[in-house]
């Protein structure tokens, strides 16, 4: 492939990312597999004096939800599991469109992509409260929270999802459209 | 979109990529397929690691979560509860857990799982952290890996003992359980040194078997000599130091304790499970010493037809007096079946071979043996009064000479039955009702009445004026006539006969030398008359005596008032005999007659010439004749002395042998007596040899 130099600074250009969907679906796919542990196991390592808990994403939002705490289950709900699965679902359809030449409106594609690159950051709240908690509750045998592997895991996963819709390269939508026509 | 220069622009360079796939394959992809290997690793780490799943049945679950409840061995987790559920048909819970394969193997058939709560008790408090903790699940192995096991059955209580622990388990026995619990201490010299594990009933209910362990190194105090015996509870005592209270421990007091002590060396070394009695003190634990507690134990039954009241379990068995044994048990049994049935009571006898002569390694068989060939000689079981005041009885092994045969019969039942024989128990409460009825029929009354009068009668007899006078009259009597028999006169009678003698004996002698032993006859005549004369005086002297010795005989007759008076008239008429010159005169007369017929005689020796022989001769017949006047006077005085003893003889015999008066007398007449046995004497002397008068021999 005979790259065009550019004039000004003799870098390589190109008019498209031709690896762009690779490392997408390579990002997309370790953000479901680091998606997998961070539901299995814990988030929150809770020691009280009295008892020890160790509580996954899942799990907390039944508790929260058997406490009664409805609002407080539906932001963990859908900042932890809506999410990160709808990203999942939105950077696949994305793909899979540009890689099918979907007759899909553009418009509503671009759309999607934009609100997916836009949510990306917020899927990190979790991991922020899991962050404040652990540094803050360390009442050594009164009550301390640790972070629990899900914590990573789930970090790791926002991060390579966040990746893979940055390597979303979204002209892709218009090449597919047009050569379509 | 693309840049179109102003001018010349350029042409728009467009291919489809055309490359083949693996060319085009991003190192982007790397990072899943490390994070799926990252993934797969750890599930398979994950996998690998888990612990190997063991099944703990319980009676129940107590606190016990899945997931939380974990397993610890010496306090370090190696476990944790997966779930929990009921075993088919509800009989126990079910307590699935995972442990470490690192301690996996080493759960063999001796692991055991407890779980332990909070447990206060007086020795401490222990499981406090489960308290906040929750409960846990505490195991305990040996670190032998042996045949590993996955399926375990949970104890309700902890095991005292750990299987890791050092030390040596013995089995001790006792009658009475009620003073020992489970953890109750076990002491040496006061510091505690092991523990007993929960009493449990013997398989044939007779004992409590409690398992004592005591810890390494203090284990090695322990030898075949050892005794172990109850510290629970305290005693008091009383002595000569005052009241001692005996405490052991708090714990022992409330919980019960053994302790234990090895007085004797001597013993052998043992190991796990010896078998040890508790004796109920120390001062009895140490009397065991010299016998074997654990030698066996020959066990026979008695089967008696009395009551067994007063029979208690630890009674004495004794064998010609010597304790061979003790009572064990008694208990009514029936005997035979039907309308034969009855009821027998029946001692259990412990006998112990050692004690009957055979050797410290006798067998109960030996025991049986011999006893065997006793009873058919005669031995006979019986009971027999121990303590008659408490009512105790013991039991008595005798030989009957004449008992009928008997066999020791080794079929009817637990144990051989010896035959009894009648008991001999004396029944206490019998003996002093005979007693009580003896003193009763006796006529204490009539004697008391008999004793006042008497004592009344005395009383009135000793306050009359006239009684008080008689022992003083009687005592001045009594000294008169020691003084008068006493009196050198009258003692110088028998003297001047002698001297007379000896003078008509020098004087014979002359008369001899000169031949006129013609002349001599008729003095010779004379001198036996006198000697008949002074026979007949001397007749009386014996009389006396007489009188004298029925004198104490009649006392008894006399009446004491009528006494009083003749004594007083006795006395009267002794002094007026005493008082009569007479009597005072009668020694000095004789004694004058005596001295003229000693003159006499000195002066037929100093004339010494032979024709005033005849004259000498018709003198000496003359002072024989003076002689014989002299004593013929003594009849008159016997006569005189008869009469007052006889007077006296009533005064006398009022009175007792013993008192003042009565020895006085006695002593007076015993005086009177002798000088009147002198006198006698001297009549016989006279009287056998009447020439002695002469001759002096």
């Amino acid at each position: 492939m005979q790259d065009t130099i550019c004039k000004r600074c003799s870098g390589a250009l190109q008019s498209r990312d031709t690896e762009s969907l690779q490392k997408v679906w390579a990002w997309l796919l370790a953000g479901m597999i680091a998606y997998l542990p961070a539901n299995l196991y814990p988030m929150l390592l809770t020691s009280t004096l009295t008892e020890r808990s160790e509580s996954t994403i899942i799990g907390g939002v039944v508790e929260l939800v058997e406490y009664g705490s409805l609002g407080i289950a539906a932001i963990v709900f859908i900042a932890s599991v809506m999410i990160p699965v709808g990203k999942f679902i939105a950077i696949a359809y994305l793909a899979i469109s540009v890689q099918r030449r979907s007759m899909a409106s553009q418009h509503e594609r671009h759309k999607a992509y934009e609100v997916v690159e836009f949510i990306g950051r917020w899927s990190m709240i979790d991991v922020f409260v899991v962050a404040i908690l652990s540094a803050l509750v360390q009442l050594d045998t009164i009550a301390t929270i640790n972070p629990g592997i899900a914590a990573v895991s789930f970090a790791l996963s926002v991060i390579f999802t966040m990746l893979s819709a940055q390597a979303f390269d979204s002209r892709l939508i218009w090449d597919a459209d047009r050569t379509q026509q | 979109m693309s840049d179109t220069p102003p001018t010349n622009p350029a042409e728009l360079d467009i291919r489809p990529v055309k490359q083949r796939i693996w060319k085009r394959l991003s190192l982007v992809w790397l990072v899943p397929i490390a994070a799926l290997s990252i993934s797969l690793w750890a599930a398979w780490q994950n996998y690998s690691d888990r612990g190997t799943l063991i099944t703990i049945s319980f009676e129940n679950a107590s606190g016990i979560q899945a997931g939380e409840t974990v397993i610890k061995y010496r306090d370090v987790t190696v476990g944790e509860v997966e779930s929990v559920e009921f075993a088919e048909g509800l009989t126990v819970v079910l307590v699935h857990a995972r442990v470490d394969k690192t301690v996996a193997p080493y759960l063999d058939d001796d692991a055991q799982f407890w779980v332990v709560r909070p447990d206060v008790s007086v020795r401490g408090i222990t499981g406090l952290d489960t308290v906040l903790s929750g409960v846990y699940i505490t195991g305990n192995w040996d670190t032998e890996a042996d045949v590993a096991q996955f399926e375990f059955t949970g104890l309700e209580r902890p095991n005292l003992t750990t299987a890791s622990q050092r030390g040596t388990a013995v089995i001790l026995r006792t009658s009475d359980g009620g003073s020992i619990t489970a953890g109750a201490p076990v002491l040496h010299k006061g510091i505690q040194v092991g523990y007993l594990e929960k009493p449990e009933l013997s398989f044939d209910g007779d004992q409590v078997v409690v398992n004592a362990f005591i810890e390494s190194p203090y284990d090695r105090r322990i030898t075949t000599s050892t005794r172990f015996w109850d510290t629970s509870g305290f005693s008091v005592s009383f002595g000569a130091g005052g009241v001692s209270l005996d405490v052991s421990s708090l714990a022992s007091l409330i919980e019960g304790g053994i302790a234990f002590d090895t007085v004797v060396s001597g013993g052998a070394p043992i190991r796990d499970g010896h078998r040890f009695d508790i004796f109920p003190d120390n001062a009895s634990a140490r009397d065991s010493l010299f016998t074997d507690p654990n030698a066996e134990v020959l066990e026979v039954a008695a089967l008696f037809e009395e009551s067994v009241t007063g029979l208690t379990a630890g009674a004495d068995v004794r064998f010609q007096g010597i304790r061979i044994g003790e009572v064990s048990d008694i208990n009514a049994i029936v005997v035979g079946d039907g309308d034969d049935a009855q009821v027998r009571l029946q001692a259990v006898l412990a006998i112990e071979p050692s004690r009957i002569g055979l050797g410290g390694e006798a067998t109960a068989d030996d025991a049986l043996a011999l006893l065997s060939e006793f009873v058919a000689r005669g031995l006979r079981a019986r009971m027999v009064t121990g303590n008659i005041l408490a009512g105790t009885l013991y039991v008595e092994l005798i030989e009957l000479e004449e008992a009928l045969p008997a066999i020791v019969t080794l079929t009817s039942g637990r144990y051989p039955v010896i035959p009894t024989t009648e008991s001999q128990i004396s029944d206490v409460a019998a003996t002093a009702e005979g007693l009580l009825a003896r003193i009763n029929a006796l006529p204490v009354e009539d004697l008391m009445d008999g004793a006042i009068d008497m004592m009344d009668s005395i009383e009135r007899l000793a306050n009359d004026e006239a009684t008080r006078g008689v022992p003083a009259s009687i005592v001045a009597l009594a000294d008169e006539t020691r003084a008068l028999v006493q009196s050198d006169d009258l003692q110088a009678i028998p003297n001047d006969l002698r001297n007379v003698i000896a003078d008509l004996n020098g004087l014979v002698t002359e008369a001899e030398e000169t031949g006129l032993i013609a002349d001599f006859d008729l003095a010779i005549e004379t001198a036996t008359a006198a000697a008949k004369n002074i026979e007949v005086a001397t007749q009386n002297l014996p009389a006396i005596t007489a009188e004298i010795e029925a004198l104490t005989a009649k006392a008894n007759s006399l009446e004491f008032e009528a006494l009083v008076t003749s004594a007083t008239d006795t006395l009267a008429a002794i002094d007026g005999f005493i008082g009569t010159e007479e009597a005072v005169a009668l020694p000095g007369s004789l004694n004058g007659a005596l001295e003229e017929m000693r003159g006499f005689l000195a002066e037929v020796r100093e004339g010494g010439a032979i024709e005033n022989v005849n004259d000498a001769l018709a003198s000496a017949n003359e002072a024989a004749r003076a002689i014989e006047d002299a004593v013929s006077t003594l009849p008159a005085l016997s006569a005189r002395a008869n009469r007052l003893v006889a007077q006296t003889e009533a005064v006398i015999e009022s009175y007792s042998e013993r008192s003042r008066f009565g020895a006085e007398t006695l002593q007076t007449l015993r005086d009177i007596q002798e000088a009147a046995d002198a006198v006698s004497a001297l009549s016989r002397q006279i009287q056998r040899n009447p020439n002695s008068l002469l001759t002096g021999r």
